[in-house]
């Protein structure tokens, strides 16, 4: 049995994390946003040169699947929204001294493979926090959060085209010995 | 494909370019995936490569090996140790299950320090 979250953390911090947790899920889908550009064949070609990846079709209209994320990345020098749950929830976790962060787990599944030309839309969510845990790198809660990739149609409906579970621990980090 | 089938084990060495260009191709901009000083002023022996491209190469791994028409479903992974310039990529997969039309890929990306990635990849079978 693992210890009691009293003891790695400090009761009232586990409340006040657990809280804001609960705040912050309820947002849903949130801070949506849309990607600079449109799914484009410079930038799949540099993804395709950097990688090493050799395939005819992501030069006749179709995009690498994993390049998904790629596509509403914020780019150099932007960030994101107050409203964004997954950094809200990090804030929240940084301002209780859980300062350091660690991405643990990725899992991306895709609809269906995008087409140049298509402009996507991306939602964040807030899915879990769980914890605090004692890890290797220090105590610390384990935040995932769910994207959800859109592309919109001209009759006006929006299609899911990938999702993406991502796993970060938050962390205190642990004193090295000297 | 078939359950037990093995794919071939491909290394791949991991040069600063390969670090930076895949950094910046996926769009990542954070310093310490192309800034020595700032990676080792937060601690880490050097810059390090970032998750997209972690992501990427399971998906480059697998398509190498299941050919360019493979159709892959979805890719997760967990992050292990991590991958500095001067070390090397060596990885590893299997088919751990067929089931509805559905192969999922076990697959190992190691570095010297230990498992990098490790990911299941799915495809169409």
């Amino acid at each position: 049995m693992s210890a009691p979250a009293q003891e790695l953390v400090p009761a009232d911090v586990h409340e006040h994390v657990l809280a804001e947790a609960e705040r912050i899920k309820a947002w849903g889908e949130a801070a949506e946003r849309f990607s600079r550009d449109e799914v484009n064949q410079p930038t799949i070609n540099n993804w395709l040169e950097a990688m090493g990846l050799d395939n005819p079709r992501f030069s006749a209209g179709e995009a690498p699947p994993s390049m998904a994320q790629v596509w509403t990345m914020y780019g150099l020098g932007g960030k994101p929204s107050d409203q964004d749950p997954l950094h809200s929830m990090m804030r929240v976790l940084t301002d209780a001294g859980f300062t350091a962060v660690l991405g643990t787990n990725c899992d991306q599944s895709y609809d269906r493979y995008l087409q140049v030309g298509e402009r996507l839309r991306v939602t964040t969510a807030l899915d879990s926090v769980v914890g605090p845990k004692a890890t290797g790198m220090g105590v610390g809660y384990f935040v995932t959060s769910r994207n959800t990739w859109y592309v919109e149609h001209e009759d006006g409906s929006s299609e899911q085209v990938a999702t993406m579970l991502f796993r970060v621990l938050k962390f205190v980090p642990r004193k090295k010995d000297s | 494909m078939n359950v037990g089938e093995k794919l071939p084990e491909w290394s791949l060495p991991i040069t600063p370019t390969l670090v930076v260009s895949t950094a910046i191709a996926t769009r990542d901009f954070q310093d310490v995936h192309h800034d020595r000083d700032i990676a080792q002023a937060a601690g880490s022996k050097d810059i390090f490569v970032n998750i997209l491209t972690s992501t990427a190469l399971c998906e480059r791994y697998v398509t190498d090996w299941a050919g360019p028409d493979v159709q892959i479903k979805g890719i997760a992974i967990r992050l292990g140790a991590p991958a500095y310039p001067y070390d090397t990529f060596t990885f590893t997969g299997e088919v751990t299950e067929v089931v509805d039309g559905e192969a999922t890929i076990k697959v190992v990306g190691s570095v010297s320090l230990g498992d990098h990635v490790i990911g299941t990849v799915r495809v169409a079978s």
